[in-house]
């Protein structure tokens, strides 16, 4: 789930020459669309893995993840500094609630808001969760897509060369936030 | 003036020139995604591994279309028949109705072919029109069901009162390039919208399965459509892409889509009606060693036909004679001719026997698809005329059972098993390893029996039983001996139990271990000589029904016994069987005899080899099937001899279980 909503995001500002790759969800019927870029979907998948370690070391815990993309500003180096700037010009938030499930059986953490009835035997527990979750995977995934409509007048201007914009993704981490960005891609 | 005229001018172009390609991108997303066998679905993986991931290098193998809009896919060439459509559709709306299709049931597999989606082209020049259609009727059916499951609108709504080849002072390069921009993000939407609504699994089920389907997506473009109707409408969902503004109007996307297509797309997961194929992969001709599944094969009565059909000869006896597997070991089956009827059809896998046995007899190396098949289910209980009327399907139907039973087959024990109440999963060879008195009788009476080719394959199951009954001189004639040696035999394939090294090859004289010491050295040669022919006639030409039996009914007597129950089985075979052969008479009141002796002594030779292979229980189930049949059998029989039959035969069975 994470890899779909991550890539949709990602492929939406990989506005470079893209040849788009589509994966089907195992658990969903769902296909997202990847950027074809070996690079980026091994960052992603490194994120991703970061993530899930967390979430299972903190069960139950609700966590964002953040996704920037930034313009890199070159500022005046001052005396102490000589750094670039960073200019988010569009951050997106999931709100994640991952729920383990108490059963010992079934070890998968799941991203799902839905309370379900405990009289439901395991099976339709747990088909009924996925079709929650499929739901509202779409629906997340159509919301990026709406909100990527929406707006457009922010987007920098594509550069020739580069693939997508750089981009961060933070994640909740143990001590303190994790943060892994990528510059420019290309 | 005269400049900036011609920058506009080019502007304007420029403009258009986008809106055109807008178009066509647009309309290649829609295509290349519900167009059936056109995908490009991991296009880009399979150009990542010709070239870097980096842009820049990936752009010198990217057609120059590809870069419009920097999303490079596929051709499709449903889209590139409507370029023209598309150069055409600036100033009027491009209309892509994707339609399901639903074929009748009697839709011909053959006739199908992919052209059917690439339309005729009816051309109208006049309204620049452009609609093209399957043609289904080429198909042969004259019915079929068409549903709007999608419409998609691509339109450049222009603002009124403007021109945009007039060019409009804001036309500029960095009007374009947002206007660019813009655009690349709308089709990253359409691209990935495309495949979150429901019609996209259809898609690709329809793309990724293999199976002969009743539904079938077509796309329909077109620029002048017919409205839906209100309650079309009404079943379906709208959703609005954020339009673009350009310098002359702006450019919408929408789509109409119907949410619920599950119901519509679970008719698509039913496959065709199950045609009869005769080069199926795993028939005889195709694969003759092909392993069958030991599983129950209760539901595939209709699949398998097609397969049983192949061989109707043995098919057909299975089903027409029910009592055949229960003449397995125990003598006392009575009513487990039904139940044993019932695993049988349902164990029946679509196998071709001929060729399997045919392969059995060659290898010569597992004697335990001679058994019958006490992994039956029900117990083979044979009432008390069966075992003298045994149909060659009885037999046909052992034989299939033989294939799945790991049968051991030690032919003296087996025959020494009056033990009829051992387990049906005991393997059927021994059984047929009449030891007991008359059963040399019943062997030559079972030639009788219709068992045909099934007698064949018992041949290439029992190699001492081969040997015995060539050595005995007695005719395989007997079904009802090569019936009991089928119904124990246990669901697995024939195959599995040829492949079986453990057991020599029955025609082989050299091996003695599974034979009396005492037993009929005299019979090897007889035995092989008899066997030898019968081998090499045997996947060639069916031998009479009559003779079948015969020679399995040979072969079961004198298959060696288990090696579990080595001693008392054998003696007691060896004690049994020259009064079997001394009484070698055709004489059909005997076949009960001889099968239950058979039955006891092959279902105490299984009982050891099917304890892996099948559960006490239904080793039990098949002891008393076989008990009740013995007892019947007993009635008529002689008395004395198969009481002592059966007292052996339950101590085997006994210690078996």
């Amino acid at each position: 789930m994470m890899a779909g909503i991550l890539h949709t995001i990602v492929f939406h500002r990989a506005l470079g020459l893209v040849r788009p790759k589509d994966v089907d969800l195992e658990l969903f019927e769902i296909t997202y669309v990847q950027c074809g870029d070996v690079e980026l979907e091994k960052k992603i998948d490194e994120k991703i893995e970061q993530f899930v370690s967390w979430v299972e070391k903190h069960p139950n815990k609700k966590s964002q993840i953040c996704v920037s993309f930034y313009e890199v500003k070159s500022k005046q180096p001052s005396w102490f500094t000589n750094k670039t700037e960073r200019l988010y010009w569009e951050q997106w938030y999931l709100n994640l609630n991952v729920t383990q499930q108490p059963k010992p059986h079934s070890g998968k953490s799941h991203h799902s808001k839905v309370v379900l009835d405990p009289g439901e035997s395991a099976s339709e527990y747990r088909s009924s969760r996925r079709a929650a979750l499929e739901a509202s995977l779409r629906e997340v995934l159509f919301q990026i897509i709406k909100f990527v409509n929406e707006k457009k007048d922010h987007v920098p201007p594509i550069s020739e060369g580069v693939l997508y914009f750089p981009y961060e993704i933070t994640i909740p981490s143990f001590p303190r936030t994790l943060c892994f960005s990528s510059s420019f891609g290309a | 003036m005269a400049s900036s005229h011609g920058n506009t001018h080019t502007e304007a172009a420029k403009l258009e020139q986008i809106i055109t390609e807008f178009f066509y991108k647009s309309l290649l997303i829609i295509l290349e995604s519900r167009s059936p066998y056109v995908s490009s679905r991991n296009y880009s993986g399979e150009q990542l591994l010709s070239s870097p991931s980096s842009s820049s290098s990936s752009s010198s193998s990217v057609r120059p279309r590809d870069k419009w809009f920097n999303l490079a896919l596929r051709e499709c060439p449903s889209a590139l028949e409507n370029i023209d459509l598309c150069r055409q559709s600036s100033f009027e709306p491009l209309v892509v109705d994707v339609i399901l299709e639903q074929k009748p049931l009697d839709w011909e597999p053959a006739t199908f072919s992919p052209k059917r989606d690439l339309v005729r082209n009816l051309l109208s020049k006049d309204k620049n029109s452009f609609f093209w259609n399957s043609d289904q009727e080429e198909s042969g059916s004259e019915t079929k069901s068409e549903k709007i499951i999608e419409r998609w609108f691509v339109q450049h709504e222009s603002r009124k009162g403007r021109d945009c080849n007039s060019g409009s002072r804001r036309s500029s390069s960095n009007t374009l390039c947002a206007l660019y921009k813009k655009l690349i993000l709308l089709l990253r939407s359409l691209y990935v919208t495309v495949r979150l609504l429901p019609a996209y699994k259809i898609f690709r089920d329809l793309n990724s399965s293999g199976q002969i389907r009743t539904l079938k997506l077509v796309p329909r473009v077109s620029s002048l459509v017919d409205s839906l109707t209100r309650k079309e409408e009404a079943e379906m969902q709208r959703f609005w892409f954020t339009p673009v503004e350009t310098s002359c109007g702006r450019l919408c996307l929408s789509v109409l889509y119907r949410s619920s297509i599950s119901d519509i797309s679970s008719e698509s997961s039913t496959p065709m009606s199950p045609q009869f194929i005769p080069d199926y992969v795993g028939s005889p001709l195709a694969d003759p060693l092909r392993r069958f599944p030991s599983l129950p094969v209760s539901h595939s009565s209709p699949s398998s036909l097609p397969f049983s059909r192949r061989h109707s000869w043995s098919y057909d006896q299975y089903k027409a004679s029910p009592p055949l597997v229960s003449f397995s070991p125990s003598p006392t089956h009575s009513e487990s001719h039904a139940l044993v009827t019932n695993p049988i059809s349902r164990r029946l896998p679509p196998m071709p026997l001929p060729p399997e046995v045919a392969i059995a007899h060659k290898k010569n190396t597992n004697f335990d698809e001679y058994c019958p098949s006490p992994n039956f289910s029900g117990s083979p209980s044979p009432s008390p005329s069966p075992p003298i009327h045994i149909p060659g399907s009885h037999l046909s139907k052992a034989l299939l059972r033989c294939e799945s039973a790991p049968v051991n087959i030690p032919a003296p024990r087996l025959a020494n098993s009056p033990a009829l109440s051992s387990k049906q999963n005991v393997p059927p060879s021994p059984p047929l390893k009449i030891t007991k008195a008359g059963t040399s009788q019943t062997v030559s009476n079972m030639g009788a029996v219709q068992a045909g080719a099934t007698i064949e394959k018992l041949f290439s199951f029992g190699k001492e039983d081969c040997r015995k009954y060539s050595g005995s001189g007695v005719k395989v004639s007997s079904n009802s001996s090569q019936q009991i040696s089928f119904s124990r035999s246990s669901s697995r394939s024939l195959q599995d139990e040829f492949d079986d090294s453990e057991f020599p090859c029955p025609f082989d004289v050299e091996d003695d271990d599974v034979t009396d010491p005492g037993s009929r050295p005299e019979s090897y040669d007889r035995r092989g000589h008899l066997c030898d022919p019968h081998e090499a006639g045997f996947f060639m030409t069916r031998k009479s029904q009559d003779a079948a039996v015969g020679a399995l009914v040979r072969m079961l007597k004198k298959a060696p016994p288990l090696r579990q129950d080595s001693s008392s089985s054998m003696n007691f075979s060896e004690a049994s069987r020259p009064e079997t052969w001394s009484n070698s008479v055709q004489d059909q009141n005997k076949i009960s005899e001889a099968v239950t002796v058979e039955h006891a002594a092959s279902s105490s030779i299984a009982s050891s080899k099917f304890i892996a292979s099948k559960t006490t229980a239904d080793a039990l189930e098949e002891l008393r099937g076989y008990k009740e049949i013995k007892n019947l059998l007993l009635s008529e029989g002689s008395k004395s001899f198969t009481s002592a039959n059966y007292a052996s035969g339950a101590g085997y069975s006994s210690k078996g279980i």
